[in-house]
């Protein structure tokens, strides 16, 4: 690796760190994101338990077992992230506070996103905790415990695909100067394409194909597939393309708003 | 009393005033409560029947708790600051006014997303809560009383702050009624129901309200009215016992 990468890598894990920290430090917040987790868990895998058991013990494939474990895991990787991260990216643009960050001798938006990553992953790694505690005593062991040491690193690929499309997203605030109440549609997309509160088998087919083409499974879906007991490390591999995908194009869009920006600020 | 009505007069008018982002701000509200009527839909699809419960009568319950939720976070919408305020100092400028510092705060501030939520609670409400007269009147009864116990539920967490000097537990009271309240009730057991009826009353909030659209019963709409008397006043008991705890910011906002 040049010498050059090496700064930047040394920057990027700066920024990660120190925003991990800061989090930590500040532990109230982790413990009110436990908190609610717990709450969402215990309700959503209730529903859908009480769902598989109606329905002679399985539910699109899905035993109550497997289910709670998937619920569990799709929370996870979705109450970890600042939800209205989107919002708070396009208030920082439409308010032109990004052009300080300009000044800094590194990508605005890699900083962000090593930022906002060190900063979910204190909360994922407690949450996860969290996750293999409830789900064990609402539903019982993991259907398949070995496939848990897959569903960890893809939590972590899921919350940073999810924090570079949001990045994506947000950076049409540099034309519309204000990504607005956008992050509500968005953890929409995250909700039922990404099958945070619906198995994907569970969608008519139609839903089902269309939400297997898009990026959102990678956030939500592909970890909590994992946890549930299916050995599948191929997702992974697909987490990664998505993560290159979206962070060339976060990148790129990033990269001409900055332009704009800079001709606007004259 | 003449005083709270200006007040609310000029947080209507000051939301009114930007037309467009009303509009959007609602029209963004709309399409999130849409996503959770194809969450039930798809789920009753793949269910059928769950404890008595199909997707018409969770869409009912989803009218009644977004209509509620709606009045609440949207007119009074600084009922889910009130921790967050006490946190940061922010109530001087209430308390020099010459009024009660809890209708004031209540009333300043109109968040126009949440209006969103009432029309479409209204809306859901004439498609699949065949709006009869009798309907309607107990619709806009429970809803009434709904909003009342959400408002006192969020004043009582959020007066948690001046207690324990944080506002977490007011957010996280926020975040458990609306999500607890956005189930059926029958899907819980043991201790999840019982913390339903008590420490979080989700079921007052929808449930219950949603059954008494469909069959209405005198006792049960006794005890939703009085469930919810008992909120207000904890709340309204626990924000003023809280303020002689109050020390200021010295920080001055339009609330």
């Amino acid at each position: 690796m040049s010498s050059r990468a090496n700064a930047a890598t040394r920057k990027l894990t700066t920024a990660a760190r120190t925003a991990a920290q800061s989090v930590i430090a500040e532990r109230g917040g982790i413990g009110v994101a436990v908190g609610f987790y717990v709450i969402v868990v215990s309700v959503l895998s209730g529903l859908w338990r009480v769902a598989a058991h109606a329905n002679g013990g399985r539910l699109a494939g899905y035993s109550a077992v497997a289910i709670t474990w998937y619920i569990a895991t799709t929370e996870c990787a979705v109450v970890s992230l600042n939800i209205r991260m989107i919002d708070d990216i396009g208030r920082d643009i439409g308010s032109g506070a990004v052009a300080v960050e300009l000044l800094r001798p590194a990508s605005v938006v890699a900083v962000r996103v090593a930022t906002e990553v060190g900063r979910a992953l204190p909360r994922l790694t407690a949450l996860a905790v969290a996750a293999v505690v409830v789900a064990s005593l609402e539903a019982g062991a993991p259907p398949r415990p070995v496939t848990l040491l897959l569903a960890y690193p893809s939590l972590v690929l899921a919350i940073a695909v999810n924090i570079v499309a949001q990045h994506a997203f947000a950076a049409a605030a540099f034309w519309l100067r204000d990504a607005g109440s956008t992050w509500f549609l968005y953890q929409k997309l995250v909700f039922i394409l990404g099958g945070m509160l619906i198995p994907l088998e569970a969608l008519p087919g139609w839903l089902h194909g269309a939400a297997n083409a898009l990026p959102w499974r990678a956030m939500a879906y592909v970890p909590a597939r994992l946890a549930s007991g299916h050995l599948e490390p191929v997702l992974l591999l697909e987490q990664v393309a998505w993560l290159v995908a979206l962070g060339a194009i976060a990148a790129a869009i990033f990269g001409a708003g900055q332009r704009r920006l800079q001709v606007v600020g004259g | 009393m003449n005083g709270l009505l200006a007040t609310m007069r000029n947080a209507l008018a000051e939301a009114a005033a930007k037309r467009a982002a009303l509009l959007s701000a609602m029209t963004i509200m709309i399409v999130n409560d849409a996503v959770w009527v194809a969450f039930w839909v798809l789920f009753f699809h793949r269910v059928g029947h769950l404890h008595g419960w199909d997707s018409r009568r969770v869409l009912l319950l989803l009218s009644v708790m977004t209509s509620a939720a709606g009045i609440t976070l949207g007119l009074f919408s600084n009922a889910r600051r009130v921790g967050q305020m006490a946190v940061e100092g922010a109530l001087d400028a209430v308390l020099a006014l010459p009024v009660q510092p809890l209708p004031f705060l209540l009333v300043r501030r109109v968040e126009p997303v949440n209006i969103g939520d009432f029309a479409f609670g209204i809306t859901l409400f004439c498609i699949v809560g065949h709006p009869t007269p009798v309907h309607i009147v107990v619709f806009a009864g429970v809803v009434l009383a709904a909003s009342v116990l959400i408002t006192g539920f969020l004043v009582l967490t959020g007066s948690i702050a001046f207690f324990a000097g944080r506002g977490e537990g007011g957010e996280l009271g926020f975040h458990a009624i609306l999500l607890l309240g956005s189930y059926p009730v029958d899907v819980f057991a043991g201790a999840a129901k019982v913390m339903l009826y008590t420490v979080v009353p989700a079921a007052f909030v929808s449930s219950i309200p949603a059954r008494l659209v469909l069959s209405f019963d005198p006792a049960r709409a006794a005890w939703l009215v009085g469930i919810s008397a008992l909120f207000a006043t904890a709340g309204t008991v626990a924000f003023t016992r809280g303020l002689r705890r109050y020390t200021s910011g010295a920080v001055w906002t339009r609330g």
